[in-house]
């Protein structure tokens, strides 16, 4: 009887030839290079219709939704600086304390 | 038909009823910090060795890959076996996060993470392991403050982007604007990367279907499969600063290796690595080609290196049963032998097991 194990067999070496074709055929200048151009261009026309928008709604004297990441952003940063100098001041009284113990080096 | 088969069928039915997601990241932890997206993990135990060990894992992929299931999950692992064992979960990047630089992560937030874990275990380093991406940023971090490092265990890390692999080759091409890209979404899109690690093998979503049917009959398996599944398809965006500059400075100009990338402005050169140094490559890895993974031992400072090169994938040499009994209780030996050393005077030593 046919079983599923065996028709795996041949499937796994058409598997194997195909992705070794395919993997060769993608790898390509022929095929990078145009999928890079239509990929860029696809980009730059999302980016123009954003700024498009992004315009007509800060003419307004609204905020734009990258006036709102920039400002989370610096608050994210904010909040690093601020683990910084408790970071900093823990080390302090660490030393503090260690000088105690051992008291002050001639 | 024969049991095999019959079970082969049954289970295939039963798998598209299945309600219950499988269970992942389930070893207990606790939050030790956390800080804008990211938290670092503390796992639960009774730890024996003296330094901690802190996983950092890649930045587009969610961290429980090296927890994944219970039996399965490398940190579950190395908890059984003594270990203080800390995880970076990266967490997922909010729109505000494309303004997030390279350096923010892997200066400031790596840096912060490996203060943090020492501080918690009373010790002044750790053993750090870091998987793809992650293995990269330890790296990188670790050329620039090498004091903070036990160890470092590199696995499956990319270091040397000029491979002829199609994902260095896509980033080289002068047509993909990285800029443009950026500038649309601001973060990339997973999809997009997900897009891109299909079309390395392009047979994959095919052959994955087959091995599913092929293996059906074997619980365990579809256990792990279904695991498998739940994190390739749970990944996160990539911030978009940051993106810019690991694909022009890293992909495109290979700065790390020819020793002119910089960290917050320090040169990160991989030789002013002197910490214990252990590359693991995979010899059918098409994400990370093992070579420019193994280039890692060829190019550190340090005198004690090894390199451990494995059959299977990026991600199935990792993860699999077999990492368990042969590939985690080689990086565990590792790091013990290497506690031991922090306590004697250092020895010269350099070891390959391909």
């Amino acid at each position: 009887m046919f079983t599923f194990d065996q028709w795996k067999k041949s499937f796994d070496v058409w598997e194997d030839a195909t992705a070794k074709y395919l993997e060769q055929w993608l790898r390509s200048p022929l095929v990078l290079a145009p999928s890079g151009s239509m990929l860029t261009a696809m980009m730059k026309w999302k980016a123009a219709t954003d700024k498009a928008k992004t315009l007509w709604w800060s003419e307004m004297g609204l905020p734009t939704k990258r006036d709102q990441e920039r400002t989370l952003h610096l608050l994210n940063q904010l909040q690093s600086r601020i683990l910084d100098l408790e970071e900093k001041l823990e080390q302090s009284r660490a030393d503090a304390a260690q000088s105690k113990t051992t008291g002050p080096r001639a | 038909m024969d049991a095999k088969e019959g079970k082969r069928w049954t289970n295939l039915a039963r798998l598209f009823m299945r309600e219950k997601k499988p269970v992942v990241g389930a070893t207990p932890a606790d939050v030790v910090h956390s800080e804008n997206k990211w938290r670092l993990l503390r796992y639960r135990g009774s730890p024996t060795a003296r330094t901690p060990v802190v996983l950092v894992p890649s930045l587009i992929n969610r961290h429980y890959v090296l927890d994944l299931m219970p039996g399965k999950s490398f940190a579950e692992h190395m908890v059984r076996e003594g270990f203080d064992v800390y995880c970076i979960d990266w967490g997922t990047p909010s729109d505000e996060d494309r303004y997030l630089t390279f350096d923010e992560i892997v200066d400031g937030y790596l840096g912060r993470a490996l203060r943090v874990a020492s501080r918690t275990a009373g010790t002044t380093n750790a053993h750090v392991l870091g998987y793809c991406m992650g293995g990269l940023m330890t790296a990188i971090h670790a050329a620039t403050h090498p004091e903070r490092f036990a160890s470092l265990t590199a696995v499956a890390a990319p270091m040397r982007f000029t491979d002829d692999g199609l994902l260095s080759r896509w980033s080289r091409t002068e047509t993909f604007d990285v800029r443009a890209m950026t500038t649309a979404y601001g973060n990339v899109p997973w999809q997009l990367m997900q897009g891109a690690f299909q079309l390395l093998r392009p047979t994959l979503q095919v052959a994955k279907a087959v091995g599913l049917v092929h293996r059906a009959w074997d619980d365990e398996f579809l256990d792990g499969f279904l695991a498998l599944e739940t994190w390739g398809n749970d990944a996160v965006a990539f911030p978009g600063e940051a993106y810019r500059r690991y694909i022009e400075e890293l992909y495109r100009g290979d700065h790390l290796l020819d020793d002119t990338f910089t960290l917050s402005g320090k040169p990160a050169r991989l030789g002013a690595i002197t910490c214990p140094t252990l590359a693991i490559t995979f010899e059918h890895d098409n994400i990370v080609p093992w070579a420019s993974a193994k280039v890692l031992v060829d190019r550190v400072g340090s005198t004690d290196t090894e390199w451990l090169h494995l059959q299977g994938g990026h991600v199935g040499a990792m993860v699999s049963r077999a990492a368990s009994k042969s590939l985690w209780p080689k990086i565990a030996q590792f790091w013990r032998e290497r506690d031991e050393v922090a306590r004697a005077p250092a020895r010269r030593r350099s070891r390959s097991h391909a």
